[in-house]
């Protein structure tokens, strides 16, 4: 059925084209921000999460026990968060993250415009990005980009293939329009920049 | 002279509370679209682009086909070809009986519902949980959505509280949006964890890396792939781009259109099946090629179904998804169900003023106001033409091609100023619901000129 | 209204363009004075060739002509429309503009024309050379004094056409420069304030025949909009439309609601 299938569509839509038109020239002036790392900063909050930047020094263990006083299941593969109780690199079903409280993960690059944040998947278990109630990213500051033209030029994939732009906490508006955040994802995001 | 729509229509005015807060509410989408398209010096050209890639895509799209396909299998990935709705369904049902697959979570997609998919699987007996909350409560008041991104938006907040006490056992008469929420969350996590297959749309096919594209604001096409092992995209074929940076240009526009916000929480790319999973994408064509070969509504195929003619179209509105008689309303669904089958949906051209607000908005800039003149020319020839219409400009081109008749005629009309009336606002003149007539003047501006009345009088 | 947008002015006599409208240019408009202005707003009319006349513009008004056609074509029947359109070619052609004092008019014949006379092997002539009222003063004439006062306060209607196929303001959904031909020229006359409704350019739910195959919801369109004008605190609803004008006037009549309409072009001339 399908291999008959696909031979009839790319015949009927070859046979229907008319006037072929050309690619565009993409290469546009896309927005600048004076301040990339203060726009992004706005932006975070404007999609209902948060972002700051880490002080020289500042331990990140304990910033995080001071941010999340509360949680007890902590999934994390970074190596220097030795807070974490789970490794979802080392869990046998992505099931068992269920449960999870927070989850300190790593992004790659941040764009300014609408607080983007590229995670290409690099855990074993991805569902730790959405099924944690609170998600931390660690940011290089360095790698904010102005739009996400320059996103996409920059991000990578990896073995796993895979990646997400997170932007703020899961949220939903489908009851009469007010805005909820925790629909099913994080009901609360940090972009922690260093 | 009325349609299905008018008719419709009527019963969504008649409730004036549920109109005003649809029409209003609609509205403040449209203004958050707007303010954020304020605030990209680029919008309009970044529109123009999405529409000529769009162009470009969609009459190279055989070679962006099989680019997308290769690149796909390359990855791991299964690609599976439906003709329509039934090769399309089976192809679904195939996958999950080789897995013997029982429940099946999927994220909002209308090319699903345009496939009629939920029905069937059902009744092969697979436990279908929408997962979008929207989706999810019209799933449970078995009702189709009324607004191609915000399903729900015909609904009061006690009408989910109520289903949802009967549904999910919530707490009696509690109906804050945020507990409802929440609700939901505990009840489709558990419907997360127990799915054995999960599915999406696809809002972008990326040929030259073979990815698939999912936008979600509440993460639940991730949620629905992370946990299953199998992941199945329903994807039209129309979805296709070239690129990632043709990506970057409708990662810009999408929400900001659909929505007005910057992007989605959630931009995922899926190129891969999971370790030990599958990923299955089955490209469907369901009449795309077809359009392919009309000149004049070649450009619906440009379509991001970002539902921005929705907000902003003063008709849609007013009169609710529910009025239009194709499952998608509004601007690019009239044109959409005529594509389909104008027999069976050409009550819904008559939901239009001409007002052209919705191609401004159209982030592809498909030309969606000028399509339905367009079919309203067209509707004569299929016999589909209102008699009244047909009568009314028959009459009028009699007259105003009669200078002589026209003159007498404007000489004649100052009389119906003068009649009873009864007579004129009676149950067959549509005007007359809640508009006066307009007054003749005593002299028409022919009359005066000919008379020498109007122009200077040294003259 | 698919064919492309050119620039207006290309294929137009150079010396019309002048910055000095009061130095009795030559040239000649034809007055197209739309259907229903004609039997309802003749007013309308007198105003437009009183102020043409003042700016020192030769206006003729041919006698035997009737409508644009557009009632029909936007009802699905623009067949109907292309006797129309050979009569108005007939009449107009040998103006070199034609001016009428309706946006939506106006620019049917020049997005549609052309299109309807092809069908019939003819090219069209008139389509390069109409305008809008307001247009033509903005654009051509370039006018920069307007003789009365009009110490008023009134809230511009921005029609659809007008708008969004016209041009004669930005139109809200667009990220471009906001402009509005309208309040500039209003701007020249003494005394008037000009204010604008909430929902700047949204319908007013005429749209020809959809007023009464869509009655209810063409009712509601009309109700709101008027609201939004009648919020603004203005004593006048004015326009480039009669059409919109008369639609709301309708509106106004069944709810007997304290607020007036006056056509823009009246405003423009007032004191003439």
């Amino acid at each position: 059925m399908s291999i008959n299938s696909k031979n009839d569509i790319l015949s009927n839509v070859k046979r229907h084209i008319k006037v072929q038109y050309d690619m565009p020239d993409l290469d546009i002036a896309a927005i600048q921000y004076p301040d990339k790392l203060e726009k992004f900063t706005q932006m975070c909050k404007a999609v209902g999460g948060d972002a700051m930047v880490v002080k020289e020094g500042e331990d990140i263990n304990a910033l995080m026990r001071s941010l999340y006083p509360d949680a007890k299941v902590i999934a994390s593969n970074l190596p220097e968060i030795d807070i974490a109780t789970v490794n979802p690199d080392k869990v046998e079903d992505a099931h068992s993250l269920n449960g999870t409280d927070l989850a300190i993960i790593q992004g790659e690059v941040g764009v300014a415009e609408n607080a983007c944040v590229w995670i290409p998947q690099n855990v074993k278990e991805k569902v730790v990005y959405f099924i944690s109630e609170y998600l931390v990213i660690l940011l290089d500051k360095n790698k904010i980009v102005h739009n996400m033209h320059e996103a996409y030029d920059q991000i990578k994939f990896n073995d796993y293939g895979f990646g997400v732009f997170i932007s703020g906490p899961s949220k939903t508006a489908d009851i009469e329009q007010s805005l909820v955040v925790g629909a099913h994802g994080a009901k609360g995001v940090i972009v922690l920049l260093r | 002279m009325s349609t299905k729509h008018t008719e419709a229509a009527n019963r969504f005015i008649a409730n004036k509370e549920q109109e005003t807060w649809h029409n209003e509410t609609l509205w403040f989408v449209r203004e958050k679209r707007d303010k954020m398209a304020m605030d990209v010096p680029e919008w309009e050209e970044l529109r123009e682009l999405s529409s000529k890639i769009k162009m470009h895509t969609i009459t190279h799209l055989d070679k962006y086909a099989e680019e997308f396909t290769r690149n796909a299998e390359a990855n791991g990935v299964i690609v599976h070809w439906a003709k329509d709705a039934t090769e399309h369904n089976e192809i679904v049902y195939s996958i999950l009986s080789r897995h013997e697959a029982q429940k099946l979570v999927k994220s909002k997609s209308m090319l699903t519902e345009e496939c009629h998919m939920n029905p069937y699987l059902i009744e092969k007996g697979i436990d279908v949980v929408e997962s979008d909350l929207g989706e999810r409560i019209l799933q449970l008041m078995d009702e189709p959505p009324s607004h191609i991104v915000m399903p729900a938006i015909h609904l009061k907040r006690q009408e989910v509280g109520k289903l949802f006490e009967e549904k999910l056992h919530t707490e009696k008469d509690n109906s804050d949006p945020t507990y409802l929420t929440r609700a939901a969350r505990q009840h489709l996590r558990n419907e997360f964890l127990t799915a054995d297959v999960g599915m999406t749309g696809c809002n972008f096919a990326v040929a030259d890396t073979g990815d698939v594209v999912v936008c979600t604001n509440e993460g639940n096409a991730d949620m629905g792939t992370s946990l299953p092992k199998i992941h199945i995209v329903s994807m039209g074929l129309e979805k296709l781009i070239p690129n990632h940076k043709s990506l970057a240009v409708y990662s810009r526009l999408l929400a900001r259109s659909a929505t007005g916000q910057p992007v989605t929480s959630y931009m995922s790319h899926f190129r891969k099946p999971r370790e030990g999973g599958e990923m299955h994408i089955i490209i469907v064509d369901n009449g795309r090629s077809d359009i392919l070969g009309n000149d004049e509504h070649i450009q619906t195929l440009k379509c991001i179904r970002c539902g921005a003619c929705m907000n902003t179209c003063p008709v849609y509105r007013r009169s609710g998804g529910y009025s239009y008689t194709y499952f998608i309303p509004g601007p690019i669904g009239i044109n959409l169900g005529m594509l389909k089958n104008p027999e069976e949906y050409y009550d819904n051209v008559s939901a239009c003023s001409l007002c052209y607000s919705c191609n401004n908005v159209c982030p592809a800039k498909i030309d969606l106001a000028d399509q339905i003149y367009r079919w309203r020319q067209n509707l004569n020839s299929l016999g589909k033409a209102d008699t009244m219409k047909k009568i009314m400009s028959g009459g009028m081109k009699f007259l105003f091609t009669h200078p002589a008749l026209y003159k007498a005629g404007l000489k004649m009309a100052p009389i119906i100023n003068h009649m009873p009336r009864f007579l004129i606002y009676n149950g067959l003149n549509d005007w007359g619901k809640g508009r006066e007539l307009p007054k003749f003047a005593p002299e028409s501006f022919t009359s005066m000129w000919k008379k020498g009345k109007v122009q200077k009088k040294n003259e | 209204m698919c064919l492309p947008k050119e620039d207006r002015h290309i294929g137009l006599p150079l010396r019309f363009k002048t910055d000095q409208p009061k130095t009795n240019i030559e040239m000649k408009v034809g007055l197209f004075i739309p259907c229903y202005v004609n039997a309802i707003f003749p007013e309308v009319g007198v105003a437009a060739y009183k102020l043409l006349d003042h700016l020192g513009v030769e206006v003729d008004y041919p006698i035997d002509q009737t409508c644009c056609g557009q009632p029909m074509a936007n009802a699905g029947f623009e067949n109907e429309a292309i006797p129309l359109a050979q009569q108005f070619e007939k009449l107009f052609d040998k103006y070199e503009y034609i001016v009428a004092p309706s946006a939506s008019c106006a620019v049917f014949v020049k997005e549609n024309y052309p299109r309807l006379l092809e069908k019939e092997g003819h090219l069209c002539q008139t389509s390069g050379k109409i305008y809008d009222f307001c247009e033509f003063l903005h654009d051509v004439l370039k006018v920069n004094k307007l003789p009365g006062k009009f110490p008023h306060k009134v809230s511009v209607h921005n029609s659809c056409h007008g708008v969004r196929e016209l041009h004669l303001s930005s139109a809200s959904e667009l990220n471009i420069p906001r402009y509005s031909k309208i309040r500039d020229l209003l701007d020249k006359v003494e005394g008037v304030e000009v204010l604008e409704p909430q929902k700047v350019d949204e319908c007013c739910g005429f749209g020809g025949m959809f007023s009464i195959e869509e009655p209810s919801v063409s009712v509601c369109m009309g109700q709101d909009k008027v609201k939004n004008h009648m919020a603004t605190g203005a004593e006048y609803i004015t326009g480039a439309d009669s059409s919109c004008l008369m639609h709301m006037q309708g509106v106004v009549n069944r709810e007997k609601l304290p607020v007036k309409f006056i056509h823009v072009v009246q405003i423009l001339a007032a004191g003439l």
